[in-house]
């Protein structure tokens, strides 16, 4: 079966209508995974709403000139995305104007008429991306998500199932590359506290330094946070936490699936060894979208 | 709305200019551009600030709040096409974006229209050139709320579009048994631009289609060629892309030339629709606050009857009190008396908050009031917020050079508000100094009022004094300690009324009863009586 199908039965099994593809980095094949799945939900006759947590789509990286995976559109595809980065041609529909500012411009609603190329450039803002995901949703079965690690928050208040993105361009070795994507899956995949433990609050975010501080004082309670994007903590500073401390949350978040990207334009990973550390490291059924295979 | 020559940045704070503008804010992007120009108006123009602030009342009158909040809904809905305009203006052909706000904007001044219509301010926004613009975009419109340069604009286009579409479907066909070709060979799926084959899945060689970018020791990283028939295929459809895009830029710079043509008319539309937009905010402000009509002469006394200083009475309001409305009329400077925490400074502050509103042309909150004009409404006293040159100088320096600048500044016609000036000073030489302050002021022709605990400054002065009527006995203190208890208590002993008072009329402070009341210790209390 397709990697795109395969992901996508996946996300409908979770029950979310929004999915949002996070990536440990940049160039870690968010964008083809997403594009993977698209043209999965397009096969049968789910209509599909896209935005990005950044910009996505692009023909170019911004920084070194070199191509990036492109997204093609089929009509009634919606799209929440700057003005300025909207196709003149083909004209598309435009459905409402969501005063969410962009450097592109604000964010509008248009819904492909004619197949063509679209960037996605969405708000810089988590609440501005919920917004726009309850856009999608309000006018389409589901929502999907070009996400990036550093804006999780955007996760925050939401019912998405989630898919992480590794690839050797974000890590300097294998090992990082899995190091960093357990620790984001840990991070994501903390389960919800048990009201009859005894257990502490956290308002807000759960800081590296109160952490360490919980960790000095052995805090054998529960600490609990909204959810698992109030945890401040990444890499290995996140899974040191999540060894020494009991971290829950209040409302957890659902990660699905995984997938990787062993091609980097700096280093390459072998792709069935990456696949299979990632599958072990993380838990999740993992699937390498330029291979067109699952982990075993 | 800016304050101008009118207020200082203290006299703005101490009258609360920040909390009326927010409360006569329009609610839209239009609105916001008239609002950001509004100056107050100058002696000399009575008759205008007295109109504009008679047509606000008559717009609240004639508008149930209902209505206005509908009103304020569109109106902060509409978005804003100015910018498409001008850029029509210039000759540029018009991006969908911006006809979408045309469109929505269009839709927002109809409603606009509707919901006035019958009311004080029935003149419609939209005539004729408005009407001929929208209904030239109006094809476009996709459902309630969108827009699409859709095959109704153009017969050319609709066929450029279906030339397009077969194009796409013979290239989509012809790319897609070439991907299908390539699949089949290498026995697996292909969907994406680069893709991997691992060397231990590899039947034979690669298929002729494949090019391979990156060797590895266990896979090659590869992308699939175009074949001579997918690529024949693409150009055509590339040809038929840009005769859409060609037919599609043609449809818009027909439109935009309609907006063009259109340009000034459209931009008097929205100037008369961002001005009914203050205006009706300003008439929720009059219908919510209850206020009435100043009338607004050159030569006429300062004075309103039943005056609120809104942004306390809604704060009271909150904690379950009611704010005691209260008259004044002043010819000159006068000198107002009273307890401590008896509103003297509510007062000042009450009568600066009329004057201003009556200067921006605003329906004042009060039951009436009439008023003059004036240059500038200097405050002086406690509440300025002045900490100019930090902590070099003291309270009192502080007065001082404030005053200074206010004399420097000689508004010609100046109404000044002064609460307990000198207060931090010797009484009798704070007293020489007010008393000399008020004959100055009365020889420049100044109005207002000086609040004070000094006493015989009125007599001195020669000025009409007020005072608050003050503490209707004395008010028991709470059993408990709590001091919100013993401000109820305060509040409810307490006239916060005023009056005018013969010149030789005896200050009060009620100073030691108040102290007791807020929990001084009674041996403490009952010493300073007998030390009276």
């Amino acid at each position: 079966m397709p990697v795109g199908r395969e992901l996508l039965d996946l996300w409908r099994a979770s029950g979310a209508r929004s999915l949002f593809v996070v990536g440990i980095g940049k160039n870690v094949g968010k964008t083809v995974t997403m594009r993977a799945v698209y043209d999965a939900a397009g096969a049968g006759d789910a209509t599909v709403g896209l935005t990005s947590i950044g910009r996505d789509g692009e023909a170019s990286d911004a920084g070194d000139g070199a191509p990036k995976p492109r997204l093609w559109l089929r009509p009634k595809t919606v799209v929440a995305t700057a003005r300025d980065v909207l196709p003149r041609s083909p004209a598309s529909e435009l459905l409402d104007l969501l005063n969410l500012p962009t450097a592109a411009g604000d964010v509008l609603l248009a819904r492909v008429a004619q197949p063509a190329y679209y960037e996605l450039v969405g708000p810089p803002t988590a609440s501005g991306v919920r917004r726009c995901v309850d856009a999608l949703l309000s006018r389409c079965d589901l929502a999907l998500v070009d996400g990036a690690i550093d804006r999780v928050a955007a996760l925050a208040g939401g019912r998405d199932a989630i898919v992480v993105a590794a690839g050797a361009a974000s890590a300097d070795s294998m090992n990082d590359a899995v190091e960093q994507v357990r620790a984001l899956v840990q991070r994501l995949g903390v389960p919800q506290f048990d009201p009859h433990e005894p257990f502490r609050r956290v308002d807000g975010a759960l800081t590296p330094a109160l952490a360490a501080d919980l960790i000095a004082a052995r805090e054998p309670r529960q600490i609990v946070v909204r959810d698992p994007t109030q945890i401040a903590l990444s890499g290995k500073a996140a899974s040191h936490a999540l060894e020494r401390l009991r971290l829950r949350c209040e409302r957890p978040l659902h990660a699905i699936a995984a997938t990787i990207a062993s091609i980097g334009r700096e280093r390459t990973f072998e792709p069935k060894a990456f696949a299979r550390a990632v599958a072990a490291a993380t838990g999740l059924p993992t699937f390498d979208v330029y291979a067109e295979t699952r982990a075993a | 709305m800016n304050y101008g020559s009118l207020l200082d940045a203290a006299g703005a704070q101490a009258l609360a200019f920040a909390w009326l503008r927010d409360a006569v804010a329009p609610a839209g992007d239009y609105g916001r551009r008239a609002f950001d120009r509004l100056e107050p108006f100058a002696p000399g123009q009575e008759a205008a600030a007295a109109a504009r602030a008679a047509s606000i009342a008559e717009l609240a009158r004639s508008l149930p709040l209902q209505r206005i909040d509908a009103l304020r809904e569109a109106f902060g809905a509409a978005p804003d096409a100015l910018g498409a305009i001008a850029r029509a203006s210039m000759g540029d052909a018009l991006s969908d974006a911006q006809f979408l706000e045309l469109v929505r904007w269009g839709d927002a001044v109809r409603r606009v229209d509707v919901l006035l219509a019958g009311s004080a301010q029935a003149q419609p926004v939209a005539g004729e050139a408005f009407e001929a613009v929208m209904a030239g975009i109006e094809p476009g419109r996709a459902g309630a709320f969108g827009f699409y340069l859709g095959d109704a604009f153009d017969e050319r286009l609709r066929e450029a579009r279906a030339r397009l579409a077969a194009l796409q479907a013979e290239f989509d066909a012809a790319r897609g048994r070439e991907i299908a070709a390539v699949a089949a060979e290498l026995g697996r799926d292909v969907s994406t631009d680069e893709f991997i084959v691992m060397r231990s899945d590899l039947r034979g060689s690669l298929p002729l289609a494949v090019r391979v970018l990156r060797e590895a020791p266990t896979y090659v990283l590869c992308t699939l060629q175009y074949g001579a028939a997918a690529l024949a295929a693409l150009e055509r459809r590339d040809a038929a892309a840009n005769a859409v895009a060609e037919a599609e830029e043609t449809v818009r710079r027909r439109l935009s030339s309609l907006v063009r043509a259109h340009a000034a008319a459209l931009d008097r539309a929205a100037a008369a629709f961002g001005a009914l937009d203050v205006a009706v905010a300003a008439a929720r402000f009059a219908a919510v606050y209850q206020c009435a009509v100043p009338r607004v002469e050159a030569d006429a006394p300062f004075e309103f009857a039943g005056g609120r200083f809104l942004p306390l009475a809604l704060e009271l309001e909150v904690q379950g009190r009611s704010f005691t409305p209260i008259d004044v009329r002043l010819s000159g400077i006068a000198v107002l008396t009273g307890p401590n925490m008896g509103g003297k400074s509510v007062c000042l502050r009450t009568c600066g908050f009329v004057a201003m509103c009556a200067a921006f042309g605003l329906p004042v909150p009060a039951a009436a009031a009439q008023t003059p004009l004036f240059d500038e409404i200097a405050w002086l006293g406690i509440g300025s917020g002045e900490e100019r040159l930090g902590g070099l100088l003291s309270s009192f320096a502080r007065e001082v050079v404030r005053l200074r600048d206010v004399l420097e500044r000689a508004a010609p016609r100046l109404f000044v508000l002064i609460d307990e000036f000198a207060r931090t000073t010797t009484p009798n030489e704070g007293k020489a100094l007010l008393v000399a302050l008020i004959e100055r002021l009365r020889e420049r022709g100044a109005c207002g009022m000086a609040a004070t605990h000094l006493s015989g400054v009125a007599r001195a002065a020669g000025s009409e004094h007020f005072a608050v009527k003050g503490l209707r006995g004395i008010p028991q203190r709470p059993p408990t300690e709590d001091l919100n208890e013993a401000l109820t208590i305060l509040a409810e002993t307490m006239d916060y009324r005023i009056a005018p008072v013969g010149a030789q009329a005896e200050d009060r402070s009620d100073a030691i009863a108040l102290a007791a009341l807020l929990g001084l210790d009674d041996e403490l209390v009952a010493r300073a009586y007998a030390a009276l």
